[in-house]
């Protein structure tokens, strides 16, 4: 009944509207792409540099490994959030994980644990290593979907954000990386992170790592 | 004195008077403009098709709002397909307690919010206390808001009016030890304190920047990642969306985001853009187990149906703001209402009533630097002189102005007495202030003189100066 009176409401309300009118352009053709070619890696570099982040574009898979090491050993890592995922198993995460003597924590560790240990262990970890979905060369964004074995907080909770991103991943513009999905069937969650944690709340200075990690490093790989 | 960084609905012209006063929220006031306003400009001008965007993003709008019934269906269809549950609420109070109702029958008790100014709009906060839940604004801004008892003041910078110093005294009196007056370490203390309130909450709250009809999405940004964390530790999510914040398509979204952030702060995408899509699902391990969208009417309804419903094309980014030169001098608590600046100015009225809002709509010197501004082109110039008609027509006029306006129009509808009455206007007043060009005293027109002068006619008139140039 409750929803009948509110959708009565905006039914007269819509019929209403018709008669005053608002100045609009119409178009019929699709939005105009901002990037649309060129070195794409090199312009995603670009862009998250720009935004506070780090980026490596890796030579080869042994090149990327030694820039992981060289972060965890920078960083004092204990403890490591890590996704499940193909880009991480590629590069051999756990082996340099367990060279640097880190704990790694994942899926099969939390999935075990009654809730208030997951959220412990979530909260305690130090660098949360992540792949992607998408990388948006335009605004030096990555796209991530959540699944299980990709949790969400890998790329919030811990102070340190490592993304692993392939070269094919990287698409040019915002627009072609909402075209790789299908509106009818999107995970539970999806988010775009472009830079750093970051406030301007007081005096609009600049501050970042407020809530999420202060230190974002996106490791672009072949 | 009006304390208005708490209250609500006092006096406009005695708290701008007060505002501009106030020395530390006049330079906090100064620098708003000097950094975010030009960036805004900078960044629509980076982007070769910025303006095109723009447009793009008043077009869907409008299409939008024109059918918002079935978009509303299709949105609620959506969001249950995923699992999660809509709710529609006419007013405020209804809204209130409909969260209520989810949390109790959730048990919940300890709640976390992220910046929302649809929960401002609706006092949530109050409700909430009131019936003794623990509720903890999370984004840094409303927290500091939050301690220290006062009202937001700007859309995307709620504490933007106090100076570091301030904040630390206000911080200290929730750490119990002094802190320092440096921006890095308070953000450290506000990061270590809210965490414990994330790792302990039942129910995290919030806004929504779109909703999305096709997809059921809620879309939520930020840049300092607390609507992520609300929306992915505790297990219950509530989002409040005004409901003219839905848009039709998975497609649309792009659009707004390509330009919200560039009016808002001049990023490109702001750090953090989620979209939720329902409770997480089988064998994930964070984001909320129950997911409750509450659709908001609260007046939104009765703008839709009326000549200013452009004004429900908003998407509070807040660049109107800070391109404002009344906004710039008074500061937001000012306005009185929970949505300030030029976009306030028109909405506070409207949803509060114009009579108690009369001050509102003069406040503005309709330059247009707010429709410049805003990622899309809501004309609020027109809407605000809209609104002065409205009260002009709800006055009883004395006989001076009655007088005034019906000769100004026979004038004006006559050659032959505008001609006169031109070539009187420059014998007597033009002739007198042939000097200074402007008239410092008028009698019983001091409301004008006493603030500004008025400018005096030409010594001579156009027609007169034409014909004696000889090109006649």
């Amino acid at each position: 009944m409750k929803r009948e009176a509110f959708f009565d409401r905006v039914r007269n309300a819509v019929r209403s509207a018709q008669r005053y009118r608002v100045n609009v352009q119409q178009f019929a053709d699709r939005p105009p792409r901002s990037v649309q070619g060129g070195d794409l890696a090199a312009r995603l570099a670009q862009e998250i540099t720009a935004v506070g982040g780090t980026a490596h574009v890796a030579e080869d898979l042994d090149d990327a490994r030694r820039y992981a090491r060289g972060l965890f050993a920078e960083n004092n890592v204990q403890r490591a959030l890590c996704w499940q995922h193909s880009a991480l198993e590629e590069l051999r995460i756990d082996e340099l994980l367990d060279e640097a003597d880190v704990t790694a924590i994942d899926h099969a560790t939390l999935a075990g644990l009654p809730r208030e240990a997951q959220r412990r262990e979530m909260l305690a970890a130090d660098l949360g290593i992540t792949g992607v979905d998408f990388a948006v060369a335009e605004t030096g964004s990555l796209l991530l979907a959540a699944a299980a074995g990709r949790e969400r907080v890998a790329s919030l909770v811990p102070p340190v954000h490592l993304a692993i991103v392939r070269c094919q991943q990287i698409v040019a513009d915002l627009f072609d990386a909402f075209e790789r999905f299908d509106p009818r069937a999107l995970p539970s969650n999806l988010t775009f992170i472009t830079g750093p944690s970051k406030t301007g709340d007081i005096e609009l200075q600049l501050t970042t790592g407020v809530h999420g990690p202060g230190a974002w490093h996106v490791l672009v790989v072949p | 004195m009006v304390d208005y960084r708490r209250q609500e609905h006092h006096e406009f012209l005695q708290a701008a008077a007060q505002a501009m006063a106030d020395e530390p929220l006049q330079s906090a006031l100064t620098r708003l403009g000097d950094t975010l306003g030009p960036r805004n400009r900078a960044a629509y001008a980076a982007l070769a098709e910025s303006d095109e965007l723009r447009e793009r993003a008043r077009a869907i709008k409008n299409a939008t709002l024109l059918e918002l019934d079935r978009h509303l269906q299709d949105l609620q269809a959506s969001v249950e397909r995923h699992g999660g549950n809509v709710h529609f609420a006419s007013d405020g109070e209804d809204a209130c307690r409909i969260i209520g109702e989810i949390l109790d029958a959730a048990g919940a008790r300890r709640v976390v919010k992220s910046k929302s100014m649809t929960t401002e709009e609706i006092h949530l906060n109050r409700y909430l206390e009131e019936r003794d839940f623990d509720v903890t604004e999370t984004d840094f801004g409303e927290f500091i808001i939050q301690v220290a008892g006062q009202r937001p003041s700007h859309l995307v910078a709620p504490a933007v009016h106090l100076r570091v110093d301030e904040v630390a005294r206000i911080l200290e009196s929730d750490a119990g030890h002094p802190l320092p007056s440096e921006p890095q370490q308070l953000a450290a203390f506000a990061r270590r304190r809210l965490r414990d309130r994330f790792a302990a909450a039942d129910a995290g709250i919030t806004g929504a920047n779109f909703g999305i009809a096709e997809t059921g999405s809620i879309v939520l940004v930020s840049n300092e990642g607390n609507a992520r964390l609300t929306v992915s530790l505790p297990r219950v999510h509530i989002a409040v969306m005004g409901m003219e914040k839905v848009i039709p398509r998975w497609e649309h979204l792009p659009v707004f985001l390509k330009v919200l952030a560039r009016a808002a702060t001049g990023q490109k995408m702001s750090v953090y853009t989620s979209i939720v899509n329902g409770p997480r699902r089988e064998g994930e391990l964070d984001g909320a187990e129950a997911f409750h969208l509450v659709i908001l009417d609260n007046g939104r309804s009765r703008i839709l149906g009326g000549p200013l419903r452009e004004s429900l094309f908003c998407i509070r980014c807040g660049a109107c703001l800070n391109a404002c030169p009344i906004y710039r001098n008074v500061g937001g608590h000012a306005y009185g209402g929970v949505y300030a600046g030029p976009i306030g100015a028109v909405l506070t009225p409207l949803y509060d009533g114009l009579k108690a809002n009369h001050h509102l709509p003069h406040a503005s010197s309709l330059c247009g630097a707010c429709q410049a501004a805003c990622p899309v082109k809501i004309a609020i110039p027109e809407l605000l002189v809209r609104l002065r008609e409205q009260l002009e027509t709800n006055k009883s006029q004395s006989w001076i102005e009655r007088t005034a306006y019906s000769t100004w129009a026979r004038m004006m509808r006559s050659a032959g007495l505008y001609r006169l009455a031109t070539w009187l206007a420059t014998r007597t007043l033009g002739r007198l202030y042939r000097r200074s060009r402007w008239i410092s005293r008028l009698p019983g027109l001091s409301g004008w003189t006493g603030a500004r002068d008025f400018p005096a006619p030409a010594p001579e008139r156009f027609r007169d100066w034409w014909r004696r140039e000889g090109n006649a």
